[in-house]
């Protein structure tokens, strides 16, 4: 299977451009050394972390780095980047564009999505009100996690999803974090969405939850990643609530959804495929046991709701197509 | 030789009541721009506290929706933030405060206001913004009210002032 060199081979200069993106909203004291970093380093960067009192680092691959002054990177705390709190607050200022007010729905789950559907991270001091958790304040740590968003990274698995004439696999998608599962399931997405001309498939009409704005990377109502041109997406919305407004409003053939697990997104999605609508989502698990060992998803998989489940893994780089199994009889049907 | 005389006597007064009229014009140009600047920041409450637009976004609608011959300053503070990463809002205000003074003729106390507004605008959640655009208006109030004052007493000054040096220079020379 080749996800796993799609994912190292597709648009090294966007991955680039999308890291020089996330700079423009780090403080300028700072980004002068970031820019120093070179762009095989740079293609490669997951996140910038910036904490207070701490050094400035990053995260590629499974590992985390200290940046130097000099631009180059470290494993140990010597003569690095010390984060201060006017780094954490001018950071916040551009990421709020000067205007707190304007993500202060978003500060209460904890993380700010900007322009290029790059997800930002906050923590510090929370406030609770009359209503319960308000909003984040002293801010300590901002995680800026780089959007990847790579284009046909699923084309040589659609082939498994798709049923003809013009349907799919209600499917869902299993790994451990950080395996490349949202990556692959957005572009799932975009190809069920658009349709694909190689499989005489026209294109269905699909409806996202995103409920951590992680699929779209929706900014200011424009989905910054391209999950398709049917594509419905309700943004920052709990599942199941998510799943029952599609339902009444947007009419889909498909839902989709990531990170399902609890009982109420379990009994969504009974609705959704009550109403005729397919369901592709994900889980985390590490494998076909590991999942039956968890009781609300061991229920799911003995009903045979899910008729594909693709099992995905970091064991040849990430996204690296372990397995697919027919969700009904539990085989393999990898070719 | 008359004739010269009395075009003399006429240039001097007319200027003389020109310039007196012209600095009580300040007066009622402070007191319109007040006036219009309030406005314009029930605009911006529009777009902060209700619509949760970014200060940027919001600055340019106030321009856009205001009347431009004050509105601009709201562009102004917009531009200096889109093109000047290092600073934040109250540095924007500080950029505008000579088209305070000169262009829209407001005192220091005005301008003292405006940057206190500054100071706070967009570094807290809505229900405290609203706040700060209450104590704004209500101090915007209270200098049009000192405006309209100034108007009717000094306004009314200057143009008898300029009105009588330019006939007791015309006395004085003849």
């Amino acid at each position: 299977m080749e996800a796993n060199n799609n994912f190292s081979k597709l648009a090294q200069t966007d991955k680039v451009k999308s890291y020089h993106e996330v700079l423009g909203f780090i403080d300028p004291e700072l980004t002068t050394f970031l820019f120093k970093l070179p762009s095989n380093i740079v293609e490669k960067i997951e996140e910038i972390r910036l904490r207070n009192g701490k050094p400035l680092m990053i995260s590629l691959g499974s590992k985390d780095y200290f940046v130097l002054k000099n631009g180059s990177l470290a494993t140990k705390p010597n003569n690095c980047i010390n984060i201060n709190s006017k780094h954490i607050a001018k950071t916040f200022q551009l990421i709020s564009n000067h205007s707190i007010y304007s993500v202060e729905e978003e500060l209460k789950n904890g993380f700010v999505t900007v322009k290029g559907g790059h997800r930002i991270g906050v923590t510090g001091k929370a406030i609770y009100g009359t209503s319960g958790f308000e909003t984040i304040r002293e801010i300590s740590s901002l995680n800026l996690r780089i959007a990847k968003e790579i284009i046909g990274v699923s084309n040589n698995i659609m082939k498994y999803i798709i049923k003809k004439p013009n349907t799919i696999y209600n499917t869902l998608l299993v790994s451990p974090p950080q395996c490349g599962k949202t990556t692959l399931l957005r572009d799932i997405i975009r190809n069920i969405s658009n349709g694909l001309a190689d499989f005489d498939f026209y294109g269905l009409k699909v409806g996202v939850v995103d409920e951590r704005s992680e699929l779209g990377g929706t900014f200011r109502g424009c989905p910054q990643n391209d999950i398709g041109a049917r594509t419905d997406i309700i943004d920052s919305c709990h599942k199941h609530e998510g799943i029952m407004i599609l339902l009444r409003s947007m009419s889909p053939n498909v839902i989709a959804t990531d990170e399902i697990g609890d009982e109420k997104d379990i009994k969504a999605i009974h609705e959704a495929i009550k109403a005729g609508v397919k369901i592709i989502s994900t889980v985390h698990g590490d494998g076909i046991n590991d999942i039956l060992s968890k009781p609300r998803l061991k229920h799911v998989i003995s009903e045979r709701v899910f008729e594909r489940i693709i099992l995905i893994d970091n064991t040849r780089g990430v996204g690296t197509i372990q397995d697919i199994v027919d969700g009904v009889n539990l085989k393999s049907i990898k070719g | 030789m008359f004739l010269i005389k009395l075009f003399a006597c006429l240039v001097v007064i007319l200027t003389s009541s020109g310039l007196g009229f012209s600095y009580s014009r300040l007066y009622d140009k402070r007191l319109n721009n007040i006036i219009i600047f309030q406005y314009c920041i029930q605009i911006l409450e529009t777009e902060v506290v209700y619509a949760a637009n970014p200060l940027p976004d919001a600055l340019n609608e106030v321009y856009n929706k205001g009347n431009k011959k004050v509105s601009y300053v709201f562009s102004e503070i917009c531009k200096y933030l889109l093109n000047n990463k290092k600073s934040d809002v109250y540095d924007g205000f500080l950029h505008i405060v000579s088209e305070l003074k000169e262009s829209l003729c407001f005192n220091k106390q005005d301008i003292e206001i405006i940057l206190s507004f500054g100071r706070s605008l967009g570094i807290s959640n809505r229900i405290d913004q609203e706040k700060y655009f209450k104590v704004i208006q209500m101090q915007l109030k209270g200098q049009q009210k000192e405006a309209e004052e100034e108007k009717a007493k000094s306004g009314k000054m200057y143009k008898s002032l300029g009105v009588l040096i330019g006939f007791g220079i015309v006395l004085a020379l003849y």
